[in-house]
């Protein structure tokens, strides 16, 4: 008597404490998908690709394996969340509009972090969308074609002298030399140049026309982007192009390719090191549209990531004209 | 008989001397003092921090791999870091004594065992323990205790 | 002083209830742990396996089970239970009126009974491994791959399987419990270190026990089993090998058995059954708390990577290291005191004699330094229990409201105090420990010297110890 309910006792903790997890297990994955994050060495996310029809709710379980991580969609105002090793962070997303949207980790992982992505295919009709070639391509710029600075400033320009010399002034050209257009198609260099050669300019000096051109690069942007720049900076770029810009970021030697670590299609490329933007040759002979067309696009066969899929239009011009700053002083920050 | 108290009262003065005697601190002048701490790999580099008491210590957290953290133990101060996100943190050394540094962001497999250490003047419990060690060595060599196992 | 003395004490030890109630919780929470291992989060801090077992019970065993009680953890350890029942055929005590050999007819018609399916063979445990050569052996195996094991759930969950698998294996095929005896690698160490219990099971008067033909402590009767352990309880001279199960305090008719309070340390001044295999299981303890102490607790990131990636060349070197410091280093350096002590008493005692024998005074110094190693991350990392208990299997739950607790390290800036105090205490202990063992047969004068190069090892242990842990 006493063996049986022994026995009844030991079954019934033991065959139900077992049935019950795997019941919990089997409930907790039915109207949900866990997403497991990892470091993209181990396999980055997955599922690496979800698909959920137009209007569904996609309720998601972020979990990390491993690190720390963090997932956003790109081009969304969406807070990223963070993925924290061995928790659950639920959340409910609402797809209104068909298309492909790109997810990613916001938290860096690893030299390969910025690999680690994923999509979420949304089905349904959707309207005919006409797709604009980004400026560069408009300009038929080259933006991998080597360039470097002939004519760089002795000092570093000051926008905010060069704003009082513009104040003096009264030249025809001048809403030109302002306009975004103009900003964003010329180099600092063609601008100075530009500026040199403006007859109406003659009797000021190089340095004075450096600091003109600092203030028209400042005069294209405002404090509001520069300081949403500046936090995209930190959190997307820093960690190669270094916190204070000089291309030395904690992964700065580390940008291997995978494919050539891979033994597959070897692309042929050297390791480019991340671009120094404290360099005046590198920045000033690139216009905003170049830097653009390198963000959006990334650098083919280096470790610079395409950004297309994640910066909104408006985040990717602010983040441009925060390169700048790294070159001129006294731009309203 | 009478000697052997004696000899026991004078070990367990002296036992308390060591373990309890104030000790001075050195009186440098406190100093600020930066460390630019590199955090990955399940390590810190330079691991060991050595600060006098009464300095003002600023660490900057510097992850190169991925999140790490930083958590002082006896001050109860915690730091993290992303790599490219490099975090400071400035705080007065008054306690002195020697404390770890433990990572306090899950970075992986090895995660809690990443340790590092602050060593804020002269480690008095490590010094108090190695004298009390001797003064045990000493008492049980030089003192003829009557052992129960004599009679054998 | 004996407790059974006091008949709350004596009837709940007697009574097979509380102990097998507790051993089906344990087992439940030891599945449990496979399970989460298996199907649980990876990330070790999050995991109920890891956390339960390397934190909680860790902590339970070395800071309370095994200075205060001994042996106390394997009187309810749940991996021998499922093999122990399949080989009694019973979950409880014997059948009313047959027992062991007896019993198979009895149940045969019942589909509940664990005999039809299974026979166990009782096989004698081979003579040449009645000894703990093999547990020094699976220690040392579980101890070269400690750092995997320790941080990977999925590690964790398949080494405590194959505890239960073998555990099984072992009682279907011997006799009594022999994976406990011979096999269990954790087994080795408490039997070790319970010598320095306060508690100990013997018998009240062993003329009782000549008188007593039947000897039912060690081959059973209709109240109990004989000792699982292989012990028989006249015998005993110390804890090492009684599994502190109570079989003999239900088997003994005539009353004799007590379990007696009694100073720390008693057992090591017991001059019989001092054995090589014994004082090695000493160094292969020390030596691991030193190298645990380096490679997981110091700032040395290399080590680390080096004890977690096996199977690497720079983990060869890490095990052939750890190998050599401690089956070697450990025990030349020693035998170098030995022989020095020697050589300064001018004792006539056979060098192996007395190596074996001085050895044991370093039980209580090998068992401060995993109290002082252990108490350096379990405070520290205790919080993960909590949000472990809420969360076993990282998957969102949040049983009873302490999944959201982070980290937060405890009683870290106590810790140290602790730490040199325990092993300050250690070193007293061991060093008193070895005079008293090299008085045994030498004249007190001579036994100074004897054990003076044996003190100054445990010295030199205990402060390399200190630097590791507090500097």
């Amino acid at each position: 008597m006493k063996e049986t309910f022994a026995r009844i006792f030991a079954v019934v903790l033991i065959l139900g404490g077992t049935f019950t997890i795997g019941f919990a297990w089997w409930f907790g994955r039915l109207d949900s998908i866990t997403l497991h994050a990892r470091m993209p060495e181990a396999g980055g996310w997955m599922p690496g690709d979800l698909t959920i029809a137009i209007n569904q709710p996609l309720r998601l379980r972020l979990t990390s394996d491993d690190v720390m991580h963090g997932f956003a969609i790109g081009q969304s105002g969406q807070p990223a969340v963070d993925v924290k090793p061995g928790e659950i962070a639920d959340i409910t997303l609402n797809f209104d509009q068909p298309g492909t949207y790109t997810f990613y980790c916001t938290r860096w992982c690893g030299a390969n972090h910025w690999r680690m992505r994923g999509t979420i295919t949304v089905t349904g009709d959707a309207p005919e969308q006409t797709v604009t070639p980004p400026l560069y391509a408009q300009l038929g710029l080259d933006i991998d074609a080597p360039r470097e600075a002939e004519t760089v400033s002795e000092e570093q320009p000051s926008a905010l002298r060069g704003r009082k010399l513009f104040d003096q002034l009264s030249i025809t050209n001048l809403p030109t030399y302002l306009s975004p257009d103009y900003y964003r198609s010329h180099s600092p260099e063609q601008a100075w140049q530009d500026l040199r050669d403006d007859p109406e300019l003659g009797s000021y000096s190089d340095q004075q026309l450096w600091n003109a051109v600092a203030y028209i690069w400042g005069s294209n942007t405002t404090p509001e982007a520069l300081s949403i720049a500046r936090e995209l900076y930190a959190q997307n770029c820093a960690a190669c192009h270094g916190e204070s810009g000089g291309g030395d970021g904690v992964f700065s030697g580390e940008q291997v390719n995978i494919q050539d670590e891979a033994g597959g299609m070897s692309s042929g490329h050297q390791i480019v090191s991340p671009a120094d933007f404290t360099n005046p040759e590198q920045i000033l002979s690139a216009a905003p549209a170049l830097l653009q067309g390198k963000i959006i696009r990334g650098g083919m066969g280096t470790g610079m990531p395409m950004w297309g899929v994640i910066f909104t239009e408006d985040q990717t011009w602010a983040l441009v004209s925060y390169l700048y700053t790294f070159q001129f002083e006294e731009v309203p920050k | 008989m009478k000697r052997i108290v004696v000899s026991w009262a004078v070990l367990g003065a002296a036992a308390l001397l060591v373990a309890f005697a104030p000790l001075p601190q050195s009186a440098r002048a406190p100093t600020e003092r930066l460390f630019r701490v590199e955090a990955g790999d399940f390590a810190y580099s330079p691991a060991v921090l050595h600060v006098n008491p009464g300095d003002e210590v600023t660490i900057q957290l510097v992850s190169t791999d991925v999140v790490h953290g930083l958590y002082v133990d006896g001050y109860d101060l915690r730091m993290s870091a992303d790599p490219g996100q490099s975090a400071t943190l400035t705080f007065t050394a008054d306690q002195p004594g020697s404390f770890r540094l433990r990572c306090s962001v899950t970075c992986g497999a090895l995660h809690p065992f990443m340790t590092g250490k602050l060593q804020v003047g002269s480690n008095f419990l490590l010094w108090r323990g190695v004298g009390l060690a001797f003064l045990a060595l000493f008492g049980l060599l030089f003192f003829r205790q009557p052992s129960p196992n004599t009679d054998h | 002083m004996n407790i059974l003395r006091y008949p709350l004490i004596k009837s709940l030890l007697k009574n097979r209830w509380p102990q097998f109630t507790i051993m089906v919780v344990a087992l439940a929470g030891f599945l449990v742990a496979i399970l989460s291992g298996l199907f649980g989060t990876p990330v070790g801090s999050r995991n109920f396996g890891i956390v339960f077992v390397w934190i909680a019970w860790w902590a339970l065993l070395m800071l309370v089970a095994v200075p205060f009680l001994g042996r106390g953890w394997c009187s309810i350890c749940p991996i021998p239970a499922p093999g122990e029942w399949l080989q009694r055929g019973n979950l409880l005590g014997p059948d009313d009126i047959n027992h062991r050999d007896h019993g198979e007819n009895k149940k045969k018609n019942s589909v509940f009974s664990v005999r039809s399916v299974v026979k166990p063979h009782n096989r004698r445990w081979p003579n040449r491994f009645r000894n703990i050569w093999l547990q020094n052996g699976t220690f040392l195996l579980v101890a070269l791959f400690s750092t995997v094991i320790l941080t990977q759930p999925k590690v964790t969950a398949i080494v405590l399987a194959a505890f239960l698998f073998v555990a099984v294996g072992a009682s279907l095929v011997f006799e009594r419990r022999a994976f406990c005896r011979y096999l269990c690698p954790v087994g080795g160490f408490i039997g070790l270190y319970s010598q320095l219990a306060p508690v100990e099971v013997r018998v009240v008067d062993t003329a009782v026990c000549k008188a007593h033909t039947e000897k039912t402590c060690y081959t059973g009767s209709a109240d109990g089993y004989g000792c699982p352990w292989d012990v028989f309880p006249p015998g005993m001279v110390k804890n090492t090998y009684c599994g502190t199960c109570m079989e003999c305090l239900r088997t003994c008719p005539h009353d004799n058995i007590a379990i007696n309070i009694r100073s720390f340390g008693a057992d090591l001044s017991v001059e019989r059954v001092r054995k090589m295999d014994e004082a090695y299981k000493a160094f292969i303890m020390l030596g691991a708390a030193a190298v645990y102490s380096t490679v997981l607790l110091g700032p040395w990131g290399t080590l680390k990577l080096a004890a977690y990636s096996v199977g690497s060349l720079p983990w060869l070197a890490y095990a052939a290291s750890f190998l050599t410091l401690i089956l070697l280093a450990l025990p030349g350096l020693f035998w170098l005191m030995i022989w020095t002590g020697i050589q300064l008493s001018g004792s006539a005692l056979p060098t192996k004699k007395l190596f074996i024998a001085q050895s044991y005074a370093l039980v209580p110094l090998g068992l401060s330094a995993w109290v002082a190693f252990s108490l350096s991350f379990v405070f520290a990392n205790f919080s993960y229990v909590l949000a472990a208990l809420s969360d076993p299997f990282g998957w969102g739950w949040n049983l009873i409201g302490t999944a959201g607790i982070g980290w937060t390290p405890w009683l870290t800036s106590l810790t140290p105090f602790l730490q040199v105090g325990v092993l300050l205490g250690g070193f007293l202990w061991a060093a008193i420990t070895s005079r008293k063992i090299a008085s045994e047969n030498t004249i007190n004068t001579l036994a100074m010297k004897l054990s003076a190069p044996v003190i100054i090892f445990c010295l030199t242990f205990t402060l390399i110890l200190m630097g590791l842990l507090v500097a």
